[in-house]
């Protein structure tokens, strides 16, 4: 039960921010394109605007090894 | 960056200018801000044109226009240089430009018009020809009316054949043959009694005749053939005519309307930077900045070719005019392909750091740490040499196969560290062995290796910042850089003690060092700053995308290997293998280089870069013959030059 319970604690740990960073890459994704369609010198910034939320998943991606393998 | 100041007498403007755009060094600056003195703003004004300037300019425009015009018209081949110069011959040049650009125009309108004919053509053009050789087969006679169709298959010729009731009888036969773009050709030759019923059944069997342009439905089937072809013929022996005598105007006009083009677009280009010069009673003044090593040629020839009469000096730099530096990205040869990465970003400000150095250097090394495979590397190391090679026009395609190249032997060395070749490939069939360390058996060490690097990584960026605050003699800012620095280290350190690297004594020393130390944080920073604190560490924890990323990579090849392996035989399993390491590889090579720029710009630059430089768009000949483009438009301040925009 305590693997059951172990396992399903990382899936959650990853899963839920994997799910958030893609709604909210989505998003920007979406707004990005449109401006960059208007201004091709915003590329730079759109990158990084693109990617801040990723930072959510490797976040979660590391907890979940934490329970994983160090728990 | 040097400020400098060219002064002479006012009636050799023109020439100075002419001079200073053959050299293609100074940004001409088109605001006095910041270079002239409050005592002596009353007696320097902008330069204004006078009416004979005016009457130039329009002349100049109207030329280049019609110039414009005309090489529209000619075809798009390189000109010789011409032996004549333009200036003395430009009054010459410009009453013939109007006779020439008429007639170049109308045969332009008369090509434009057989092209157009020619196109309507082309759809009739396969079909003629193919149909021109069926009626050659066979003896013309007037009695017969002849039926154009096009088949799809040889199955439809079948269909036809057996509908047509009058090939039994003789009064009709059907011709096929296959035309040029594989489709069939028939030809009905049929009595003009029976003409009439075959064209019904045609129309019912969806096999409709051969439609010719409404203009010529009157004429017979084979009249209509011969007069298209005539058509096409007359049509392309025109165009050809035409082509050849645009060809001779361009062999023999083109050299020297090419020159005067240049020409008029540098007197466009003078008349538009005398605008953003400056006059007293006597003399111009041009204002600009260049780069230091270029100012003693600049000088010298401005001394060789007016004997002293125009003077450039350099200004004192003051602390007011950093903003106002134009930048340009001056870096090694081995640099040059990452400048394209730091044009994604704005431009850094003059006193801040060129980012492309730091790209350069950390970029490969952070792509190779997550691909991490010497057999990936090899392949990647391969592609580059060849497109190195084979791609040699496109500058950006050369910059991005350099960097691959780079990127490509850190990943070798780095796929021999972790001893990793095809992902475990290298291991179970090769023997080979990580010499630093398995990051798929050793996770845990693997990421405190990640957030290690992320450590030096940000703490790097954090002194730079400190190095770059105290460059600009903004104490309080350098002070919170050097607090969160130690900020970091303690906190790491107080981590490393929790989880047992150091001994325990430590953690009250460190736990009141992190106290004693909030205050001043508080103090200096300001609220925010335990938010900036937390955001920094937080970069740091970023960093643990290296191992993220490199473990999903190695993962996907030990996956490639297993179904490899499951398919039990050796072609078919070298077929998937190969087809998954192909996704692997360009997986790896986008997210590989999308994460290393981000760690780039989101984690490292924040900390030091200052972005919002102005771009150095020196006055030259160089740049796009567009008078416009030459001038440094981007900072006009046209409400007040002298004294500065009014907002300020």
């Amino acid at each position: 039960m305590d693997k059951i319970l172990i396992a399903f604690a990382a899936a959650l740990a990853i899963g839920l921010p994997a799910l958030a960073t893609a709604w909210a890459q989505s998003k920007i994704g979406a707004a990005g394109a449109g401006s960059l369609a208007e201004k091709p010198e915003l590329s730079g910034t759109i990158i990084i605007l693109v990617a801040i939320p990723e930072t959510m998943v490797i976040l979660g991606f590391v907890v979940a090894v934490i329970i994983l393998l160090g728990g | 960056m040097s400020k400098v100041e060219i002064v002479g007498p006012r009636q050799l403007l023109g020439e100075t200018l002419s001079l200073v755009r053959k050299k293609g060094n100074l940004h001409i600056e088109p605001s006095a801000v910041g270079f002239v003195d409050d005592i002596h703003k009353r007696e320097i004004h902008s330069l204004l044109p006078d009416e004979k300037a005016l009457f130039e300019k329009i002349f100049l425009q109207e030329l280049e226009n019609k110039l414009n015009n005309l090489f529209q018209c000619l075809p798009g081949e390189t000109f010789r240089e011409s032996f004549l110069s333009p200036r003395p011959i430009i009054d010459t040049v410009s009453r013939t430009l109007d006779d020439h650009l008429a007639m170049c125009q109308a045969l332009c309108e008369k090509r434009e018009a057989i092209q157009h004919d020619l196109l309507e053509f082309s759809g009739y053009k396969v079909f003629l020809a193919t149909v021109s050789t069926l009626l050659d087969k066979i003896q013309l006679t007037p009695d017969l009316d002849y039926i154009g169709i096009t088949l799809k298959d040889e199955k439809s010729v079948d269909i036809l054949k057996g509908s047509l009731n009058c090939l039994a009888d003789a009064s009709c036969e059907l011709l096929t043959i296959a035309s040029e773009d594989g489709a069939l050709v028939g030809l009905i030759a049929a009595t003009k009694d029976s003409s009439g019923d075959i064209r019904s059944l045609l129309s019912q069997k969806k096999m409709p005749e051969f439609t010719f342009p409404e203009s010529i439905q009157n004429m017979t089937f084979v009249r209509k053939v011969e007069y298209l072809q005539g058509q096409i013929q007359e049509s392309e022996a025109n165009l050809q005519a035409v082509d050849t005598n645009l060809a001779q105007f361009a062999q023999r006009w083109g050299p020297m309307y090419k020159a005067a083009l240049a020409w008029v677009r540098e007197q466009l280009s003078i008349i538009q930077a005398s605008a953003f010069s400056f006059e007293t009673a006597m003399c111009f003044f041009i204002y600009g900045w260049m780069p230091a090593e270029k100012v003693a040629s600049l000088s010298g020839a401005l001394q060789k070719n007016f004997a002293g009469r125009v003077v450039l000096e350099e200004i004192d730099i003051r602390t007011e005019d950093l903003e106002r530096v134009p930048v340009v990205l001056q870096n090694p040869q081995y640099f040059k392909p990452f400048e394209n990465f730091t044009r994604l970003l704005p431009l850094p400000s003059y006193t801040s750091y060129d980012p492309t150095l730091f790209i350069g250097l950390f970029f490969p090394l952070f792509f190779g740490l997550i691909l991490g495979d010497t057999g990936y590397g090899l392949i990647l190391l391969f592609l580059s040499s060849l497109a190195t090679r084979l791609v040699r026009k496109n500058p950006l395609f050369q910059d991005g196969a350099r960097i691959l190249r780079f990127c490509s032997l850190y990943a070798i060395v780095f796929g021999f560290l972790y001893g990793e070749f095809f992902g475990d490939f290298g291991h179970t069939v090769l023997g080979m062995k990580p010499v630093f360390i398995d990051r798929q058996k050793n996770i845990i060490p693997m990421l405190y290796f990640a957030m290690a690097i992320g450590l030096a990584h940000v703490t790097l960026g954090l002194a730079l910042g400190f190095v770059s605050a105290l460059r600009r003699h903004t104490k309080k800012e350098a002070l919170v850089k050097l607090l969160h620095i130690i900020f970091i280290f303690l906190i790491v350190a107080l981590i490393i003690t929790f989880i047992g690297f150091f001994p325990e004594l430590l953690t009250r020393p460190l736990i009141i060092s992190i106290l004693i130390l909030c205050p001043l944080l508080l103090f200096s920073g300001g609220l925010l700053a335990p938010l900036e604190l937390l955001k920094n560490i937080g970069n740091i924890i970023s960093y643990a995308r290296i191992m993220a990323i490199g473990l999903t990579s190695v993962l996907l090849a030990n996956i490639a290997n297993q179904l490899s392996g499951l398919t039990g035989d050796i072609i078919l399993g070298l077929i998937v293998g190969g087809i998954i390491h192909l996704i692997g590889i360009t997986i790896g090579v986008f997210s590989s280089s999308i994460h290393s720029l981000r760690l780039h710009y989101v984690e490292f630059f924040d900390k030091f870069i200052e972005l919002g430089g102005r771009k150095y768009r020196p006055f030259s000949s160089n740049q796009k013959n567009e008078a416009e483009k030459d001038i440094p438009q981007q900072d006009s301040e046209p409400h007040d030059k002298l004294h500065g925009s009014p907002n300020k």
